[in-house]
């Protein structure tokens, strides 16, 4: 940390030193590129090893212990027992199973609001920031803060059985959290309801990229909105697409928050993620050495994840 | 993008953004409406009647701006050693922090868990503090250094050929250049920090410690079937939130962008 304490001593004040074109006739004293960068990193490094790479260590050695997690408490090494339960485990595969379909839902739908909301942005709207308010206001408020409203919307009688109700469609309402698939709509809900704002404003600005002339000569030849969306604007802004598809992968694999609140990861692990189950695990079973060996199976996951899906993105760049 | 040319379209696609638009407003409605249901005001007096809601604010900043500062001073140092700096295997660092980003929290569970409890840090704030921190400055410094590679190197050598040490180039003539990517590495973990649940869920066990996500709970147990309280104390938290927002739009849209497109 001694650097930074050097950093901070030094006098900010004083005026900039004024950038001096090199003209070569000065002698060039050690340049930056000359010195050792590694002071410079440790902080970061120590911290990231310190926590998250101990962190990934422990978890391994925990996951072939059988142990209720408190320090005093004898553990017993087990080997490999514990990924043998894992993988004969059916609320385990049906977590995974949900983070699936829950990845490819989610995604599909924010993709598709995102984008025509974007482009309806770009169409010269009245009030069109006060849409970009409304639809960006979701990303910015706490899961957890929201939880208890979802629940009580989608409650039995909630204001969305009560709106269904009113415009005669009371075959349609239901408690939609005592059912497991209709609890897995509400988790995708409520996540897409947080999520799209993000979407939104990354294809908003992919597509101020988007040349209004090529835009221009695709309507004198006669082609209509939705064929210029999807003949243009859609093809042109895949980069922020495959962005959000790794964003989102990532993103399914740490769903806790949503189905821990607003599910309980209920009813019957209808709506269990694999970070809902590992806490189950810990914290309500105090079965530690099994918690860890699905947190490492999440983990391999998401390393996984994100390397293949950065290998795609890099090939489409590419091609 | 879409183009109108009757008043027909034109008012067809104004329908078509209030259609879209509604379902996110509708939430917020609820929260708001629910939140004065029955008596009204006194909702929110009963919510602040508890005593509870300064602390959990007063926490929840206590976390939020000691996760900035730390973070932002670690991934400035960081980004500028990676950018700009020889350092002998900078690739395989490079990559051992990206290794972490995808990191999901729950992987942290046990280990923190575990190590809070041996070290007599549960119930502190920096039990939460420090992994929130860990689990950002490898996002963060993957976006810094792309900035800062982005600055001509040549400013920098001037710089040294005038005689400046290599603080003082980092300090007088970096650090002022860097506003625009410091702007989004505090409102990116701002956001990350405050919004924050599950490793204040585990970590802060007593109330005095805990911080405003885990308000609602709070109030949930309370007052089992006193849903106006839950949401009063929800509109309490979302409100600084959204107020933040929107006086700071530019900022938030620019740095929650920025952050996912790296």
């Amino acid at each position: 940390m001694s650097t930074t304490a050097a950093a901070r001593q030094t006098p900010g004040r004083s005026a900039p030193v004024p950038g001096r074109a090199d003209d070569g006739a000065v002698t060039r004293r050690r340049g930056v590129r000359q010195a050792s960068g590694l002071p410079w990193i440790l902080p970061a490094v120590v911290l990231v090893i310190g926590l998250v790479y101990f962190s990934i260590g422990y978890t391994g050695y925990v996951s072939t212990l059988d142990w209720n997690g408190f320090i005093l408490s004898p553990s017993e090494p087990v080997g490999g027992a514990n990924y043998t339960e894992m993988v004969g485990d059916p609320v385990f595969w049906r977590s995974l199973w949900h983070t699936a379909y829950f990845f490819v839902i989610t995604f599909t739908v924010q993709t598709v609001l995102g984008f025509v909301f974007a482009a309806l942005m770009h169409s010269k709207l009245r009030f069109g920031t006060l849409f970009k308010v409304v639809v960006f206001v979701p990303t910015v408020l706490a899961p957890a803060i929201m939880a208890p409203v979802f629940r009580q919307i989608f409650d039995a009688d909630g204001q969305l059985n009560r709106l269904l109700d009113a415009v005669g469609l009371d075959a349609v309402s239901r408690p939609w959290l005592a059912d497991a698939t209709t609890a897995m709509g509400v988790v995708m809900v409520v996540t897409v309801w947080q999520w799209t704002g993000l979407t939104f404003i990354l294809f908003f600005a992919a597509m101020s990229q988007v040349d209004p002339e090529v835009m221009e000569a695709a309507r004198i030849d006669g082609a209509g909105n939705i064929r210029a969306l999807r003949s243009i604007v859609w093809p042109m802004v895949r980069g922020t697409t495959a962005a959000l598809a790794l964003l989102g992968l990532i993103g399914a694999l740490k769903t806790f928050d949503v189905p821990y609140l607003v599910t309980k990861g209920g009813p019957n692990h209808g709506t269990e993620f694999l970070g809902t189950y590992i806490y189950q695990v810990m914290v309500a079973e105090k079965h530690f050495g099994y918690a860890a060996a699905i947190s490492v199976a999440l983990l391999v996951l998401a390393i996984t994840g994100g390397v293949l899906m950065s290998i795609r993105n890099r090939r489409a760049e590419r091609s | 993008m879409f183009e109108a040319r009757t008043t027909r379209d034109r008012i067809g696609l104004h329908v078509l953004a209030v259609v879209l638009a509604l379902p996110f407003l509708a939430p917020l409605v609820v929260m708001v409406s629910g939140s004065f249901a029955g008596r009204g005001w006194s909702n929110y007096e009963k919510v602040f009647a508890t005593g509870v809601v300064g602390t959990y604010f007063r926490n929840s900043l206590i976390i939020a701006v000691s996760t900035i500062a730390l973070v932002y001073v670690v991934t400035m140092l960081a980004a500028f050693g990676f950018a700009k700096l020889r350092i002998a295997g900078k690739e395989v660092w490079f990559w051992l922090l990206l290794a972490a980003l995808t990191m999901p929290e729950a992987v942290l569970l046990t280990p923190l868990f575990v190590t809070a409890s041996t070290f007599d840090l549960y119930n502190e704030h920096i039990a939460v503090i420090l992994p929130l921190a860990a689990l950002q400055v490898p996002f963060t410094v993957l976006l810094a250094r792309s900035f800062f590679q982005g600055i001509p190197s040549e400013l920098m050598e001037a710089g040294r050929v005038d005689g400046a040490s290599i603080l003082q180039v980092f300090w007088r003539i970096v650090m002022p250049l860097t506003r625009p990517i410091a702007a989004a590495i505090v409102v990116l973990t701002l956001i990350s920090a405050w919004n924050a649940y599950l490793l204040p869920l585990l970590m802060l066990n007593d109330p005095d410690r805990q911080v405003v996500t885990l308000l609602p709970s709070f109030f949930t147990s309370q007052y089992t079937n006193d849903q106006t309280g839950v949401l009063a104390a929800a509109v309490i938290t979302a409100v600084p939130q959204i107020i933040a927002y929107l006086s700071l739009q530019k900022y938030f849209e620019r740095g929650l962008a920025a952050g996912a497109l790296k």
